[in-house]
């Protein structure tokens, strides 16, 4: 499912990355990025945690052009004159303004870098407002958070995946540069799918699947054996061959009438009777009374 | 041969020209309005929540004028589900609708209603009005053995269905807009009475305070008012109220060990208690309490509801996997019920309850072991007896005990 979600083919949704100390979900978040500006997508960086320089690492330099990195790593909290972008600009109307001014034909990708930065200083209900409008609303195509889950109470991660459409939970695999990927999908029609993969990040920021899922769901296979061909193996034969089909339906049945006389008995004409019957209020009667003389 | 009349209550409006005058004595002082019937056990006038099986467990239907709180499952598929067969019943039985949400607009929740199943429910189509004797020619070669009975509905019921108790809905398919917009719906969505308005001290967030006040007027204006003045034709209105207390109605309860303001929630069911208790309204809230980490607050919003369900999906757990529940989808916990008028209530028989989701119907049946028909009876692993034994718990059946005594 990883790769599906790279390709990011369906909009308007909100993706979380949701990783801890013990293996940081930066790099899928950088794969992500680059896989959207390969996409020639407008992407749009709220970065708080990391400089500019670091997250561009590694990126193509044409692509870069696409990329705008709003800078809240320098004065994220307003303490000086004039800063790029602070945490209280995190509102729609603001992020709007923020996307209007670099002029693009179609609506863009917001990343988030990272979501658990805003939450220290806004109000976690506020935040999920905002993301729900964004959500909603037509200024970005898709929202991609990083949310760092051993930053905050339960509750707090818990209430953000709930608005969010998928949800990718990384974690260090077994060997090497090798990470496990939990995935949680869920689509329009209300179904939710999940999946676990095991992948690695390579030099160019492409995410390479290795073979071997991490934990499997369960002994499926075993059931597909399980249901064979009844008609297979038997001394008589339960199918028809062609012929046989043919001279079945060529068969005449008892009580068929001509084309008109079946008209004249299914749609009975003006003169003949009709039964109207209209239930009255003495046939509904009570299942549990009757003959309507308890007390109930 | 005398036809009596219906009783007060009942549309007095059409009444054919060759029945008699002779009214039938009414036998109670109970209201009738359609979908409505009173309960066995204590006369109250209870409602269909719109899945049969669940009025089961509810001891009958719900009360009207009561509360019923579902605990949502972690992916709120199920919740939602019952919420809008709520919904679906009272279209068919033509009552009001009252939508909340905050996360989706309450347009999108009514959309996809399901449709109910029964062909001859009695809706104003304004096009066929007769009985289909314009037919193309070319179905009558749709049957060819019992073309008799080619013209006649595929499903059929006995009377009138919308005077039944309790319909069964089709999942596949959502409620054809012309049988949705023959009920009365009012909406309430959340994002749009967010006013920045200062913030005085009121023991309710301005959100939930806008909810009551709308509720208010409309069960005010539209005569649900048990004090309003009687007329012939009274109705019910059903409320839905979807994920109260997420974060996006401005309640930080879900996250937060210590909410700033943990009353809002309280307070606001205390307000709508007290508003249906006076009306004929009945209300579903959904809760996303898997989100909620204080469980003395969560046993207090328990408190103050009527009835409450709390739904467990499989589906992400590691009990998906689990050879027991295959037949499932989940799990319903009946945290409380009602005692109404009486001192004590009426419990359900069984507590482990599981429920599932076919595509006519949601089932509920009681969480049975089933048999064990393997040979190699006696050698089941001590690991999955541990899994069993935690899980059936309260099952009764003697399957998870030890299997030595094997003859």
């Amino acid at each position: 499912m990883l790769p599906e979600l790279l390709q990011g083919s369906e909009g308007g949704g909100f993706l979380i990355i949701k990783d801890s100390t013990c293996y940081s979900g930066r790099h899928l978040l950088r794969s992500f990025i680059s896989a959207a500006l390969k996409r020639e997508e407008a992407v749009h960086v709220l970065g708080f945690e990391v400089s500019e320089e670091e997250l561009k690492h590694g990126l193509k330099g044409s692509a870069t052009e696409r990329l705008h990195f709003h800078n809240a790593y320098v004065d994220p909290l307003g303490w000086t004159d004039c800063p790029p972008f602070t945490v209280n600009q995190f509102t729609l109307k603001d992020l709007e303004h923020l996307f209007n001014q670099t002029s693009q034909s179609k609506p863009a990708i917001l990343v988030i870098d990272s979501l658990s930065w805003i939450m220290r200083h806004l109000s976690p209900p506020f935040v999920c407002r905002t993301l729900q409008q964004l959500k909603k609303g037509g200024a970005v195509r898709t929202v991609i958070g990083l949310l760092h889950s051993d930053m905050h109470q339960q509750g707090v991660v818990g209430s953000v995946c709930h608005l969010a459409t998928s949800v990718i939970t990384v974690s260090p695999g077994g060997r090497g540069d090798e990470a496990v990927a939990k995935t949680t999908r869920r689509l329009k029609s209300g179904k939710v799918t999940q999946d676990g993969e095991i992948f690695s990040i390579k030099e160019d920021l492409s995410v390479i699947i290795t073979q071997g899922k991490p934990s499997l769901p369960g002994p499926k296979g075993a059931e597909a054996e399980e249901l064979e061909d009844p008609t297979v193996n038997l001394t008589f034969n339960l199918l028809l061959s062609d012929q046989e089909r043919e001279a079945k339906e060529k068969l005449a049945l008892p009580f068929v009438f001509s084309k008109e006389k079946k008209t004249a008995l299914l749609h009975s004409g003006p003169g003949s009777g009709r039964i109207l019957y209209e239930p009255d209020a003495a046939d509904d009667y009570d299942q549990e009374d009757p003959d309507d003389d308890l007390d109930v | 041969m005398a036809a009596p009349m219906s009783s007060v209550g009942k549309h007095s409006g059409d009444r054919p020209a060759n029945t008699t005058s002779f009214q039938k004595k009414t036998r109670s002082k109970l209201i009738s309005i359609a979908g409505t019937r009173p309960s066995v056990q204590n006369g109250q006038l209870l409602i269909s929540t719109g899945v049969t099986s669940l009025d089961y467990v509810l001891g009958g239907g719900l009360a009207v004028g009561t509360v019923l709180l579902i605990e949502e499952d972690r992916y709120d598929s199920y919740s939602r589900m019952i919420l809008k067969y709520f919904l679906a019943e009272g279209v068919v039985c033509r009552h009001e609708l009252f939508v909340a949400a905050a996360q989706d607009h309450p347009n999108d929740i009514l959309q996809e209603l399901p449709d109910p199943i029964l062909d001859d429910i009695a809706f104003p189509k304004p096009m066929e009005q007769h009985r289909p004797s314009f037919e193309p020619q070319d179905n009558l070669d749709a049957m060819q053995i019992a073309w008799r009975y080619q013209n006649l509905p595929k499903v059929q019921s006995a009377l009138a269905s919308s005077s039944r108790f309790g319909h069964y809905y089709d999942v596949s398919k959502t409620m054809e807009p012309e049988i949705r917009l023959t009920a009365k719906c009012h909406r309430f969505y959340a994002p749009e009475h967010h006013t920045k308005s200062s913030p005085t001290h009121s023991p309710m967030l301005e959100s939930y305070s806008a909810l009551l006040k709308s509720l208010q007027d409309v069960i005010q204006r539209e005569g649900f008012d048990v004090a309003a003045p009687m007329s012939n034709s009274r109705n019910i209105l059903r409320i839905g109220l979807h994920s109260l207390g997420s974060a996006l109605w401005g309640d930080d309860l879900c996250c937060r060990d210590n909410p700033t303001q943990r009353h809002a929630l309280t307070n606001f069911l205390y307000g709508l208690r007290a508003l249906l208790r006076s009306s004929l309204s009945v209300a579903v809230v959904t809760l996303p309490s898997h989100l909620i980490q204080n469980t003395a607050l969560m046993d207090s919003i328990t408190r103050l509801c009527d009835n409450a369900i709390a739904l467990e999906s499989f589906k992400g757990s590691e009990r998906e996997t689990n050879p027991l529940y295959k037949d499932y989808h989940g799990l319903l916990h009946v945290r409380q019920v009602p005692h109404l008028n009486c001192l004590s209530s009426q419990l359900p028989d069984h507590k482990d309850l599981a429920f599932k989701l076919k595509r006519k119907q949601f089932t509920i049946e009681r969480l049975h072991l089933p048999p064990d028909l393997s040979e190699r009876v006696s050698r089941v692993s001590r690991g999955e007896l541990a899994g069993a034994a935690m899980a059936g718990s309260g099952c009764g059946s003697g399957s998870s005990g030890n299997k030595h005594l094997d003859f």
